[in-house]
């Protein structure tokens, strides 16, 4: 009898190792570390959202490798991107993990940045989304009221080349005269600063607006306004599906100036937007790095997006967004990495005119 | 009330009570070794919550959290070292104190202030739950500015009877603090291409190298044993003695640790001096303080173990970290996946709860561990120091070197270890190095936003004009009191008998 199962077991494993073994393209990282970069301290977003993410790459990459988390702040993230770019072996053992801050100096041509997301594989991205809403001393009950608003609004800002570029151009392009104070350290301190009274006009990332602004809202003590919107498969913004009762920025933009919004300034803030917000986050590996291993580490990534129990933590503490695996991520980012040069110009002059910073 | 005693309950089965105890065991141990603080024990700590029950998470954290600034007492007061950034004031006396031979009574004072202190924190953050909102938001950029000038002006009364070297010194660190990114301009200032430089030197290294670094090279120098007296004393009961008899003098600096921690922005890591300072600034026989004067050691344990319940407030209520482990904190909230927010004092004020428990027994059971360890610990002062030095530079270049873990961290620690010996040597005033480095930041920053969102007009607002007679009339106090210099003798005074 015992033969007999011994037999039927044996079978068994042979059976399914002969099976296992194609789907694992031969890549295997069984008593491997796998060390992701992160190149912003603990504890901040980019860090939590890591974090979130690794012992589910543990299980589904093949071998079960050790996922550790190598935070490498300074510089705004360009002292861990360069790095990346010129220390990493393209091994598929070391991955980095980027955000907008990363993102955004790439994108202005920043002298001290050295990497280049077109050279690297995206292996999946994080959108985030934003809200924006204002102080009902102005009056105004929707972002319709706000055509041909004349009144000087202050905005809590964390610096001109910041994340804040999305913002500030949004409210630029709506004709609002908004000045920007710069100095603010993250979104909680531009929150609490339009409390005080001290910011007129704010937007929060959707997960603390839901938990911090809309018990504003009930009190009557803020206004919505729009949301930035989401990409569609198309690549094009659409209603944020957290906050789907409000405009999303181009709708806001129609409203106010009667027509879809184009031009230069658009073009410039779809590339901020997407590199901000619809792509926010993103895992890359370096150059070079093999087809299988770049196929090995997608797979995973689409496999973590659809396990019931990381939809879980995407709803609790990843802003319920739809995470983008692979091709869906790469397509995204094309937005950024094909930006017009003419955009980018119009941009510096902008920032040139309104805010004396020179990026280039 | 009905919660609070079901978030005790739930904090006092086993399994909640014992993550309380290892938060709390390792809250020891990275408050002793110098150097280490609440981030490195958060940092640790992060990749272990992940899934955790939320209130299991905060027993752990926070346990951990609390006792940091009772045991970093070990190394400031027997070695001259700063446990971590909250105890570099309690070297002023507390080492002297040592020195003499009696670290027991400066360490079971130490204990007994920071027990207090951190019940007083957990209390106030009890009372203060309903009116913290109101009381965070009248802080505006202005008002804060005011209260970091006002932390400054505390430099004065920590240089003693060398003002000038003083003012320069806080000078320097104000220099030093701006080294990396301007905090308001996409501008990285003085880097020289260096990469390391480009956010700054870490608080780590320049606590480490002002204080810790003189320290040993000087012990190193005499050869000796750190405590100039044969014996250790039996002061442990004197010691408590003392910290009942200058009861409100710990009051005082639990309140201000409370403010200090309870205010988003302005950061624990002063909240030692300006209690130090407030305390000298208060008190007419203060010709031995710097010489191992009791309330000079009670005064910051107090202030830096209440400063924790405080700088859970914006923490909590507004997602704003009011210190660096409280940022990380804040990461592992958003693990948990909890979003902070005016929601913890309704849906979530189980969570609060457990909180506040957590602060209160950890600090209880952190004194209590504390002085059980104090005795064979304090037989390290009578080990002649050759034997110790090569252990303590390793930790001090293993601390060092967390802090970005690049080599900079190391030739930073050198450079700013001859600062710190050079000006040691020459009597120019190292507090007030360190408090202008602190400081920089948010003086810069919140002048840069007020005169940005006021123009001129922020100094005429009420907060603005009280901050600034607070500041004008501490200042005049200090002066007036300042008794004549007495020719100095070589006899060893015992202060507590002067203050009672």
């Amino acid at each position: 009898m015992s033969k007999k199962m011994l037999v039927i077991g044996i079978a068994l494993f042979i059976i399914l190792s002969i099976g296992m073994a194609p789907t694992v393209h031969g890549v295997d990282f069984s008593k491997k570390t796998i060390k992701w970069i992160i190149p912003f301290k603990v504890g901040g977003g980019s860090d939590v959202w890591s974090r979130l993410y690794a012992p589910f790459f543990r299980k589904y990459l093949p071998g079960h490798p050790a996922v550790v988390i190598k935070n490498m702040p300074g510089g705004g993230s360009i002292i861990g991107g360069n790095y990346f770019d010129r220390k990493v072996k393209a091994n598929g053992l070391t991955v980095f993990g980027s955000s907008g801050s990363t993102t955004f100096p790439y994108l202005l041509g920043v002298r001290e940045v050295k990497y280049d997301f077109s050279r690297y594989y995206l292996v999946f991205a994080s959108p985030f989304g934003g809200v924006a809403y204002i102080n009902p001393k102005f009056g105004a009950k929707s972002v319709q009221d706000l055509k041909g608003f004349k009144e000087k609004l202050a905005y809590a800002s964390q610096g001109a080349t910041s994340l804040d570029i999305v913002p500030l151009l949004a409210f630029e392009m709506l004709g609002l005269d908004v000045k920007a104070v710069f100095g603010y350290k993250g979104r909680g301190a531009g929150r609490v600063a339009f409390e005080q009274g001290e910011a007129d006009i704010d937007y929060q990332t959707s997960s603390a607006y839901i938990k911090n602004v809309r018990p504003l809202i009930k009190q009557g003590a803020a206004i919505p306004l729009m949301t930035w919107g989401v990409l569609d498969e198309k690549n094009k913004v659409v209603r944020d599906p957290m906050e789907p009762d409000l405009p999303c920025f181009p709708e806001a933009y129609e409203m106010i100036h009667g027509k879809r919004p184009s031009g230069q300034a658009w073009e410039a803030w779809k590339a901020f937007f997407t590199a901000g917000f619809a792509v926010q986050k993103g895992m890359w590996l370096p150059e070079k790095t093999k087809k299988d291993i770049v196929e090995t580490y997608r797979t995973a990534a689409a496999k973590i997006i659809a396990d019931p129990e990381f939809k879980v933590v995407v709803q609790k503490s990843l802003g319920g967004y739809k995470q983008l695996p692979g091709e869906q991520g790469r397509k995204a980012f094309e937005q950024v990495l094909k930006v017009p040069p003419e955009s980018k110009v119009w941009l510096y002059g902008w920032l040139k005119d309104r805010y004396d910073v020179t990026v280039k | 009330m009905e919660i609070a005693l079901q978030s005790l309950r739930i904090i006092l089965e086993p399994s909640h009570f014992l993550m309380l105890i290892s938060g709390v065991l390792l809250g020891l141990a990275i408050g002793i070794l110098p150097g280490l603080g609440g981030i490195v024990g958060m940092t640790i700590l992060l990749p272990v919550i992940y899934g955790m029950d939320p209130h299991d998470a905060f027993a752990l954290l926070i346990g951990m959290v609390a006792v940091i600034p009772t045991s970093d007492t070990f190394p400031s007061v027997m070695m001259g070292i700063p446990g971590s950034s909250g105890s570099q004031a309690t070297i002023m006396d507390g080492y002297p104190l040592a020195k003499k031979g009696q670290a027991a009574r400066a360490l079971s004072a130490a204990f007994t202030a920071s027990l207090f202190g951190g019940l007083f924190g957990a209390a106030v953050l009890t009372a203060v739950i309903p009116i913290a909102r109101p009381i965070v938001l009248s802080f505006g950029s202005p008002e804060l500015f005011m209260l970091a000038l006002l932390g400054m002006s505390m430099v004065g009364v920590l240089s003693g009877n060398r003002p000038i070297k003083g003012v320069l010194a806080g000078g320097l660190g104000l220099m030093i603090g701006a080294l990396g990114a301007a905090p308001a301009l996409p501008e990285y200032r003085y880097y020289f291409g260096i990469d390391y430089l480009m956010d700054g030197i870490p608080l780590v290294i320049i606590g480490l190298g002002l204080f810790a670094f003189p320290e040993i090279i000087d012990l190193l120098i005499k050869g000796k044993a750190i405590s100039e007296a044969p014996t250790l004393g039996k002061g442990w009961l004197q010691g408590v003695k003392d910290a009942i008899s200058h009861k409100l003098i710990i009051l005082r600096c639990s309140v201000i640790g409370v403010i200090v921690g309870f205010l988003p922005g302005l950061g624990g890591t002063v909240v030692d001096w300006i209690s130090y300072g407030h305390v000298i600034q208060t008190t007419r026989d203060r010709e031995n303080f710097g010489k191992g004067d009791i309330r000079g050691v009670l005064a910051p344990e107090s202030s830096n173990n209440a400063k924790e319940g405080g700088g859970l407030i914006p923490t909590l209520l507004f997602g704003i970290p009011g210190s660096g482990s409280m940022a990380v904190f804040l990461g592992g909230l958003l693990i948990l996946g909890i979003q902070p927010g005016p929601s913890m004092v309704s849906e979530d004020i189980g969570l609060l709860y457990t909180a506040i428990w957590s602060l209160a027994l950890a600090n209880v059971f952190g004194a209590g561990l504390c002085i059980m360890l104090s005795k064979p610990i304090t037989r390290l002062t009578i080990i002649p120091f050759t034997y110790i030095a090569p252990f303590m530079i390793l930790i001090l270049t293993l601390a060092s070197y967390q802090a970005t873990r690049s080599w900079g961290d190391l030739i930073a620690l050198l450079i700013m270890g001859i600062l710190g010996w050079v000006m040691k040597q020459y009597g120019w005033p190292r507090p007030a190095a360190l408090i202008g480095y602190v400081l920089s930041d948010n003086l810069e920053t919140y002048l840069f936003i007020s005169v940005q969102r006021y123009g001129i007009a922020w100094i005429t607002r009420k907060g603005v004009i009280i901050l600034a007679l607070i500041i004008a009339i501490s200042m005049v106090l200090s002066i007036l009191w300042k008794t004549k210099k007495k020719p100095t003798t070589k006899l060893v005074y015992d202060s507590d008998k002067q203050a009672s």
